[in-house]
């Protein structure tokens, strides 16, 4: 029996349950005649619920814990067999030949490349139907134990709401913690790698070394090419200054004309289209950047007499980057001039002032925290972006403002290192954690300011 | 007050100084209308360049080039009977046949010196799927059109290498050559040679792994958006999971990739480059977006509701899940579709997870090593072959497609079920 069929019958024998429960409690509804139906605490399906949880919820938790502990019991017995006893006691080759034992034995793999796991098929098999059958089993009997103890508790006057609610708002306790635990796994892995990036690679030299060339064998003391100064400034001068200077202006002047002078017709048909191009997923950008973006702003180099343009330029990757950020740019102008209070604007106009006057003197200051969060949120999202620098921009670290060179950034090193069969324990792979916690961090810390930023000003006007 | 606000000579508007100020203060404000509207412009055209570009270069990617190859089936196979290949031996017997063999005997008995490489590897496969289709075939002459070569495909229906131009033109005046639908393009998996590949592999990769996304992260993202709505008690477990999933929202994608790859293959060991990790990956990366949508569209349920539910004596869960939920879920169902259209466009955590290699068939189950739609997209433009730039400007066409569908859909459901109260 597979894992997915018992979890089906453990669902299905639940369902029985449900039913049953329901229909216990159903009968007692009846037998209460004359007197008011209040004489049952609940409502039969409560009651249902009830028997349901109680057979479910033991038998899954304990499936999910045997489904960890069940592989090292079975390796134990293998192990414990005399014809294991002639393994090679050196760590690698043996756990070579136990792995693939077990591959075979569970129908994964055909034929054996080692002759000692040959031998080993059949102990592991009997092994894993062993343990397999102790999980069968052991699930079913806490299921129907579960399920028996629930049914008898079922009486006219059992609280079974109280008790089922009681779960229901476990259940939305734990899923709202998820999202905590996603954010300390994220920090705990990214601490963790890079503790061990630093116990091999100095944390001076990653952070204030100028020549990235990453080498796969590190000697500690030595320079070993891991000075990431040229990939933060990559990605600075891609992701928060040419992607900027194409978005933001583009972005802000898109909100002030669709806000301010657009028909209501034009609104209409415009945002959509600005939402579309939030939409295009990067791998699109990315393929067209590279496509058609950069082969274009080489040439206009070329014709400019810029002799060592790149085909693979920082400028094309960031022009590209800046139109995808426009949408979110004129969205959070939008939002903000939006909040500004419309007696500012009315006083402004009643006072003589054009509507462009008024928008450069009057809204424009009064929204400009929120822009500036606005900002700040794209770049947060303009240098943790991937795609289009992979696709677009260089490998090669390069330390300079020439936006014909070609530039790498953060993201494109951390997808370059974790490319190729590395060893998950190599510098390359550890690097890459690294580069990760610096992004992560950078992100955390724009994010926060940018929110902090809107928030504030959204209480100045209300 | 200043001396000039004393001043009680009236302001000569018709003056010409002033005529002059007004008209030069009107030329600036037509000045930033035409800017605001110059940035709208500039932002369509970037988009409809964008697309005109894909559009232009995939459509090519739908179709294939074929060349008519005559089959004198009788005297290449000395006679085989249909009957001899079809039934229960039939493979057996077209293995003993030698049909790449056969192929390749028709091609150079047809066209001499250039039939070396005029076709693509793949034809020999599609002479042996026609006789299995049709046994009928081999008993007699039949001219037969099978996909040419990518080099040659290229040079027919664009610029190719001079060779191929040659060849190509050469072809084209015996009328040899036709352009036909590439339904292998649909129907295939990632393959070495352009001409025969096909995007149905890491279509249903990318479907297994949005299965698996919207299981976890929908029914996790709900009951995150209810309780922090209606039973979070004000206290610092609330602030910091608030805190969590705003940050969530915002954290780089590649970052869920980096703690898909420590935590789920290299922690919990499982499967590389697996429907099942990608989903798990994405999932952790759509929740937040539906947490935040569920508690828009939770918030804008009125209070009265709840208020009316609870006096005539629903509990609190009864009245959430009963009266709450139903009412909160088209804006709900909308979130999750645009966060699941997010999801699908996705690469770089996909990439973290190992789902780059070269994948030539589709996957069977959710811990088959699969690739997804942008991740394929992201490995054919990586290829150095001329032939793959059609392929992939194809295969965004069908992204694109799925994406403004589900986007369609999201706005569809916003403006159909959504009560404004």
């Amino acid at each position: 029996m597979t894992g997915t069929a018992l979890l089906f019958l453990v669902l299905g024998l639940g369902l029985i349950g449900w039913i049953a429960g329901r229909a216990r409690a159903a009968a007692f509804v009846r037998s209460a005649k004359g007197g008011p139906r209040g004489t049952v605490n609940s409502l039969p399906y409560y009651h249902g619920w009830f028997v349901a949880i109680c057979a479910i919820a033991p038998a899954l938790a304990f499936m999910f814990i045997w489904q960890s502990i069940s592989p090292s019991l079975v390796t134990n017995m293998v192990l414990s067999a005399p014809a294991a006893a002639d393994l090679p006691q050196e760590g690698f080759a043996r756990a070579a030949i136990l792995s693939e034992a077990r591959a075979i034995a569970q129908g994964f793999q055909a034929t054996a490349f080692q002759g000692e796991s040959e031998r080993l098929v059949p102990l592991y098999k009997g092994a894993l139907a062993y343990y397999k059958w102790i999980g069968v089993a052991a699930t079913l009997s806490l299921l129907f134990a579960g399920g028996a103890f629930a049914f008898t508790r079922i009486k006219p006057d059992f609280r079974a709401r109280s008790k089922v609610e009681r779960v229901v708002m476990f259940g939305l306790l734990v899923a709202s913690l998820i999202a905590i635990l996603t954010t300390l796994g994220i920090f705990a892995s990214l601490i963790f790698e890079s503790w061990r990036f630093f116990s091999m690679v100095s944390p001076f030299e990653f952070l204030f070394g100028t020549e990235w060339n990453p080498k796969s064998v590190v000697t500690p003391g030595a320079d070993n090419g891991y000075g990431a100064i040229p990939l933060f400034w990559g990605t600075i001068f891609i992701g928060a200054i040419i992607a900027m200077i194409v978005a933001i202006p583009l972005g802000l002047m898109s909100a002030i004309f669709l806000t301010q002078y657009a028909s209501a017709t034009v609104r209409k048909w415009m945002k959509p289209i600005l939402e579309i191009l939030a939409g295009v997923p990067t791998v699109v950008y990315g393929y067209f950047a590279a496509l058609t973006v950069a082969p274009a702003v080489r040439d206009f180099a070329v014709m400019l007499g810029v002799s060592n343009a790149a085909s693979d330029n920082a400028l094309a990757a960031g022009i590209v980057m800046g139109v995808m950020i426009i949408p979110l740019v004129s969205s959070m102008s939008d939002d903000s001039i939006a909040a500004v209070p419309s007696a500012m604007r009315d006083g402004s106009l009643a006072m003589g002032a054009t509507k462009s006057e008024t928008i450069k003197q009057v809204l424009l200051p009064a929204a400009l925290p929120g822009v500036v969060g606005g900002v700040l949120l794209a770049v947060s999202r303009a240098i943790g972006e991937t795609m289009i620098v992979v696709m677009a921009a260089g490998y090669t670290a390069n330390l300079t403002a020439n936006p014909f060179a070609t530039i790498t950034t953060v993201t494109v090193q951390i997808v370059a290192l974790l490319t190729g069969d590395q060893d998950f324990g190599s510098p390359h792979t550890l690097a890459a954690f690294a580069l990760g916690l610096a992004l992560f961090v950078t992100t955390f810390f724009l994010n926060y300011v940018a929110l902090r930023v809107v928030k504030k000003y959204r209480e100045a006007y209300e | 007050m200043s001396e000039a606000m004393m001043d009680p000579t009236p302001t000569d508007w018709n003056g010409q100084i002033m005529q002059k100020r007004i008209a030069r203060r009107y030329a600036a404000e037509r000045r930033f209308k035409a800017m605001g509207f110059l940035a709208v412009a500039l932002s369509t055209v970037f988009l409809a360049f964008l697309l005109f570009t894909m559009l232009g270069q995939g459509l090519r990617g739908f179709q294939r080039t074929e060349i008519a190859v005559d089959f004198d089936f009788p005297a290449l196979t000395s006679g085989t009977t249909a009957a001899a290949i079809s039934g229960t031996n039939a493979d057996a017997a077209l293995n003993s046949m030698d049909v790449p063999g056969i192929v390749e005997l028709a091609v150079a008995q047809q066209y001499g010196d250039i039939s070396e490489g005029l076709l693509t590897a793949g034809a020999a496969g599609n002479v042996r799927q026609m006789l299995i289709d049709n046994p009928g075939l081999v008993t007699s002459k039949q001219q037969l059109w099978l996909p040419v070569d990518s080099r040659l495909d290229v040079a027919f229906k664009r610029d190719g290498e001079p060779a191929a131009e040659q060849t190509v033109s050469a072809l084209a005046q015996k009328d040899a050559l036709r352009t036909a639908f590439n339904w292998t393009f649909l129907t295939g998996a990632d393959a070495t040679d352009p001409s025969a590949v096909g995007i149905w592999a890491a279509f249903k990769g990318s479907l297994m792994t949005m299965a698996i996304t919207l299981m976890l992260a929908f029914p996790v993202g709900v009951l995150a958006a209810l309780y922090l709505e209606e039973y979070a008690a004000k206290n610092k477990l609330t602030d910091m999971i608030e805190v969590s999933i705003n940050n969530l929202a915002a954290v780089p994608s590649i970052i869920f990739g980096l703690l898909g790859l420590a935590v789920f293959l290299t922690l919990f060991g499982m499967p590389r480059s697996s429907a099942l990790v990608g989903g798990l990956t994405l999932a952790l990366m759509t929740m937040p977006v539906i947490v935040i949508a569920g508690r828009n569209a939770v918030k804008s349920v009125p209070p009265s509701i709840r208020e009316a539910a609870l006096g005539i004596g629903a509990s609190p869960v009864q009245v959430v899940f009963h009266h709450v939920l139903p009412l909160a879920l088209p804006g709900i169902l909308t979130g999750t579709i645009i966060g699941m259209a997010r999801a699908l466009g996705e690469t770089a955590p996909l990439l973290m997870i190992g789902m780059r290699a070269f994948i030539p068939a589709a996957p069977e189950g959710f811990t088959d090593a699969t690739t997804a739609l942008p991740v394929q997209i992201y490995l054919w433009s990586d290829e150095v072959n001329q032939g793959f730039v059609e392929k992939t400007s194809a295969a965004i066409i069908v992204l694109l497609i799925f994406l403004l569908g589900m986007n369609a859909l999201a706005i569809y459901l916003r403006n159909r079920f959504e009560t404004r109260w």
